[in-house]
């Protein structure tokens, strides 16, 4: 339940660590679409919180570029909720916190890590190439687990 | 799918039933309903929560080793689907719920068997401390005789009064009444009843 001024952590290695979600990117007209996003939707997020650049240096290393700053606006796809979600088979799975992973404007990862545990719900989803995993298939490949 | 245990009170969680929460560091805990959950997110120890399995088993008031609960076990070797065994299985699982059932019912006499004669010990040092209670309490000695008779033509005209009231009652309300207002009760507190006068 993610819906305006929510914030999550944002754990892949874009250089982000809080973000503030300003727009929930749903289908209006979809029945049953309520405003808050879970997992699996895209949001509209401002990062609050962001690693600070490398200092000294002018020329960071090439593995350790800083992707986004404080203040930058990106689009994020939620990947974990702490509030329960039900799952087909009837189960609710609820996270320690709310988290996202920074995406670019075509939809894509900013970053090339995901530290953390995803949900699984992030599977099945429509869209995409039509691989397995579906749309986030690379999230849930990146990820350190799966639940 | 699977009947998992709640991390909580470890009774069973059924599909469809309570909630999954996974920690951080990909560590999953099950609760079988929302008792449980708020229970864990108070950082109850499981342990020391009187109603919980855990305690029963950590306190001996259960059983813990019996080679009944060496059957349900985690076991990650797969197995071929067989309908024999499967036939076979099902019955094995009724006919060890039934012995367990019967070692629990054992280990549950054996952990009562000394209460009785405790009690027991305990009752007679109750009376024997609180001997006055016990013993009809008699007036002292140094009251004069006559008054000891006042006291007792007193009581005698009160009971007689009750009796007759408790009559009345009966008359007008009906027979439950009259049976409540028995002066004397079945049990030894009618011993009391010459000196509640007062």
């Amino acid at each position: 339940m993610i819906g305006l001024k929510g914030t999550l952590s944002v754990i892949d290695n874009s250089g982000a660590l809080v973000a503030e979600c300003i727009n929930v990117l749903k289908v209006k007209t979809r029945l049953k679409s309520t405003g808050f996003a879970s997992v699996g939707d895209e949001i509209v997020c401002v990062i609050n919180k962001a690693r600070p650049l490398a200092s000294g240096s002018n020329a960071p290393s090439a593995g350790n570029i800083q992707k986004v700053r404080r203040g930058d606006i990106r689009r994020a796809v939620i990947v974990r909720t702490r509030k329960p979600e039900l799952r087909p088979d009837g189960r609710y799975v609820g996270f320690d916190d709310s988290a996202c992973v920074l995406l670019n404007n075509k939809g894509e990862m900013i970053g090339t890590r995901v530290n953390g545990v995803v949900s699984a719900s992030l599977r099945d989803l429509p869209g995409g190439a039509g691989g397995p995993g579906g749309r986030w298939s690379k999230i849930l490949a990146l990820a350190t687990k799966v639940v | 799918m699977r009947i998992e245990k709640c991390y909580f009170c470890s009774t069973n969680v059924y599909p469809g039933h309570g909630t999954m929460f996974v920690r951080n560091d990909a560590k999953t805990f099950r609760f079988c309903g929302s008792k449980c959950h708020k229970n864990f997110k108070m950082k109850r120890n499981p342990r020391k929560v009187r109603w919980t399995k855990a305690f029963r088993r950590a306190n001996g008031k259960e059983m813990v080793i019996d080679s009944t609960f060496e059957f349900e076990k985690r076991r990650n070797v797969p197995v071929r689907y067989d309908r024999e065994l499967v036939a076979t299985t099902l019955k094995a699982m009724e006919r060890v719920a039934e012995i367990r059932a019967k070692r629990e019912r054992a280990f549950w006499k054996n952990r009562m068997s000394g209460n009785t004669a405790k009690n027991m010990r305990q009752a007679a040092l109750d009376v024997e401390r609180h001997i006055e209670l016990v013993q009809p309490r008699t007036l002292p000695a140094t009251t004069a005789p006559d008054v000891r008779d006042k006291v007792r033509e007193k009581i005698r005209v009160r009971a007689a009064g009750k009796k007759e009231m408790a009559k009345q009652m009966a008359r007008a309300g009906g027979n439950k009444k009259a049976r409540e207002s028995r002066l004397i009760p079945a049990d030894g507190a009618g011993m009391g009843m010459s000196m509640n006068v007062d």
